[in-house]
């Protein structure tokens, strides 16, 4: 690696922008991610950004266990971020339907199957440090050594 | 309808300002809105449809998740609609700590709901603060019910646990902190100018249309309509509640209800602690058949379960009617009508604190 | 309504909204009330309605009953406010017409039954147009 990648690598994992897609959840997950920017958490001490735009994002948080009207959504919203990139899957809806998981029910879970998830937290809905957490790993695990992995 | 449109602006489902996805389509003449439709879609989990032939023990938790952020009232309005099929009475101490819990989850959405506008009119100092208010609410309503978000506390015959004493004295220190802050804050948002350029009289929501869309909550209230379903719930009247009302109608006037609500929630459950009885918590009971229309207020207004269960305590037929329902309602076919600009258009919609979730089911 | 090239068909989302329990129930009454068949109904709700107001629409009938035409009983009967500022299915002009129809029937002598078929068989043709 030139010292110009190193470079890269580090400005990269400290400045990460999110975008959060909720594709049918039950808004609890919603707002413990909206209380991760609480200055409690304060998730901008770590070079994390909210904000919700999918072109500038780095991070895509993926709530909810995916309904109908995402269907060719959610990946056009994956195509729009650019690389590098990763998402994350908040609570147990992206990864298994959780309750919502039924005879009758109109969802389509697990997430996983319609783009690619990096991560996945779980928990009904998993607490503000523990998608902190999940942000975080995802951080040291995608982006900081991207330069090598891709020259 | 031919209709002369300049601009037709479609807005979501993702977008900066909105916390879920819904799509609204604005038609607007120059900047002004001529009209607006909301395209839904994009939550409908069919949590009624889940919910037919199953016991109550499993649709107590599925009516949580109606709505993540009042969690509290669905799990509530539920539950004491099953009591009232069943004939189940709840012991005073149960009914006062209910009320505690209620609140609770009233002031963080309330404070979730303000930091939302807060954050839309781009004034995020403000918001910053509300949402560190809340996360000390949070934190009375996870040393109470053992969770921050849905956390089952309320069950058939009473809650699931009491209170402790030092619980009960830490709550009562951590209202007084605040109640201060909250003064303050509420303060800063009366008297700011800038505030009031982006809200006073914008987003108009005329009492007459308020009645036609049904629109309940803040909502109403702040259009000088006085309905609260609180008047009617006997652990309310007896805590002598009075609901309170703006006649302003703009989103000035819905925030500052709010704020006044979280103010009153204060002292309700001030005035529910000292009358706590002593007593037990669970008084028990079997959940029978029979059909029941029952309604509750939730943060965002009258919340509505129709619910017929058979003689096993199974729900046989259920339909929900959320608050938000009607106010989204209210808000994009009335309130954003008129409405000056686009960035007004956002804020206008947030004031009504929507809730897709619970809109969708 | 508006469309858009790059949405996709709403017609089914829109009607898994109008088959739950009440909004049957109310497609249905309004269906009899108009002698219309079900499906056709829901055709035009779900072409002139959006998805928002197709939600709210049991709770706009609840308070059509409460608060529409309370001082006109024919106005009540043939449901002048409640087809149009409560349920926004006719618009106001077209129902303002129909209404002053029938009213003028009734001043010449009809009888009030007459009229209000009459008019209802007026707004279905709207309805159908």
């Amino acid at each position: 690696m030139t010292i110009l990648q190193r470079i890269k690598n580090k400005v990269r994992a400290r400045s990460i922008h999110v975008a959060y897609v909720d594709v049918g959840s039950c808004n609890g997950c919603d707002i413990e991610v909206l209380a991760c920017l609480a200055p409690r958490y304060d998730i901008e001490q770590y070079g994390i950004f909210v904000h919700n735009n999918p072109r500038e994002a780095d991070v895509l948080l993926v709530i909810g266990a995916y309904t109908p009207g995402w269907e060719e959504k959610l990946a056009m919203v994956w195509e729009k971020i650019p690389d590098p990139k990763a998402a994350v899957a908040i609570g147990n809806c992206p990864i298994s339907g959780c309750v919502f998981n039924r005879r009758e029910t109109f969802i389509d879970p697990p997430v996983r199957k319609h783009i690619p998830i990096a991560a996945e937290v779980p928990g009904c809905p998993p607490r503000p440090t523990e998608i902190l957490q999940a942000i975080l790993s995802v951080r040291d695990s995608v982006f900081a050594n991207w330069e090598a992995e891709h020259p | 309808m031919k209709r002369t449109v300049d601009v037709n602006i479609p807005l979501g489902p993702i977008h900066p300002c909105f916390k879920e996805p819904a799509r609204l389509k604005c038609e607007a003449k120059g900047e002004r809105i001529v009209s607006a439709e909301v395209e839904l879609g994009y939550m409908k989990k069919g949590i009624e449809r889940i919910m037919k032939g199953r016991p109550w023990q499993e649709v107590m938790f599925l009516a949580e998740r109606v709505c993540g952020i009042c969690s509290v009232i669905h799990n509530m309005v539920f539950i004491e609609a099953m009591e009232q099929i069943s004939g189940i009475s709840v012991p005073p101490r149960a009914a006062n700590l209910r009320v505690i819990a209620n609140e609770l989850d009233r002031m963080q959405s309330h404070l979730l709901a303000n930091f939302s506008y807060c954050y839309t009119i781009e004034h995020e100092t403000l918001g910053m603060y509300l949402l560190d208010l809340r996360e000390q609410v949070m934190d009375e309503l996870e040393r109470l019910t053992g969770a921050r978000v849905t956390c089952a506390y309320i069950i058939p015959g009473g809650v699931r646990c009491d209170i402790l004493p030092e619980n009960a004295e830490l709550l009562q220190a951590s209202l007084d902190r605040i109640e201060r802050d909250l003064r303050r804050y509420a303060g800063m948002f009366a008297d700011g100018p800038m505030i009031a350029l982006r809200s006073r009289g914008v987003g108009i929501l005329t009492p007459e249309a308020a009645q036609r869309a049904h629109a309940v909550g803040p909502t109403a209230r702040a259009s000088g309509i006085t309905i609260d379903c609180r008047v009617n719930h006997p652990t309310y009247q007896k805590l002598g509640f009075v609901p309170v009302s703006r006649t302003d109608c703009d989103n000035y006037a819905r925030i500052m209800v709010r704020f006044d609500e979280v103010a009153q929630s204060i002292s309700l459950i001030r005035k529910s602690l000292q009358d706590l009885p002593a007593g037990i918590i669970r008084g028990g009971g079997i959940c029978k058949a029979g059909e029941t229309r029952y309604s509750g207020e939730a943060p965002r207004g009258e919340l509505t379960y129709f619910i017929k269960s058979d003689e096993f305590g199974r729900i046989l037929e259920i339909q929900i009617q959320t608050p938000s329902i009607m106010n989204i309602e209210a808000c994009c076919h009335e309130m954003i009508i008129g409405v000056d600009s686009i960035a007004d258009v956002t804020s206008t919609f947030v004031s009504s604190d929507p809730c897709i979730a619970c809109t969708e089911r | 309504m508006t469309s858009y090239l790059y949405e996709k068909d709403l017609v089914p989302q829109k009607y898994r909204i109008l088959v739950a329990n009440r909004h049957d129930a109310l497609v249905r009454g309004i269906a009899r009330e108009l002698d219309i068949p079900v499906q056709e109904l829901r055709k035009y709700l779900i072409e002139h309605l959006d998805m928002m107001l197709l939600e709210n629409l049991p709770a706009r009938a609840e308070m059509a009953d409460a608060h529409a035409d309370r001082d006109d009983p024919l106005a009540r009967a043939l449901g002048r406010e409640k087809y149009t500022l409560y349920l926004k299915i006719l618009p106001d002009v077209t129902m303002e017409h129909i209404f002053r129809e029938v009213s003028d029937r009734v001043h010449a002598g009809s009888a009030t039954e007459d009229a209000l078929a009459y008019g209802r068989v007026r707004i279905l043709e709207e309805l159908r147009r």
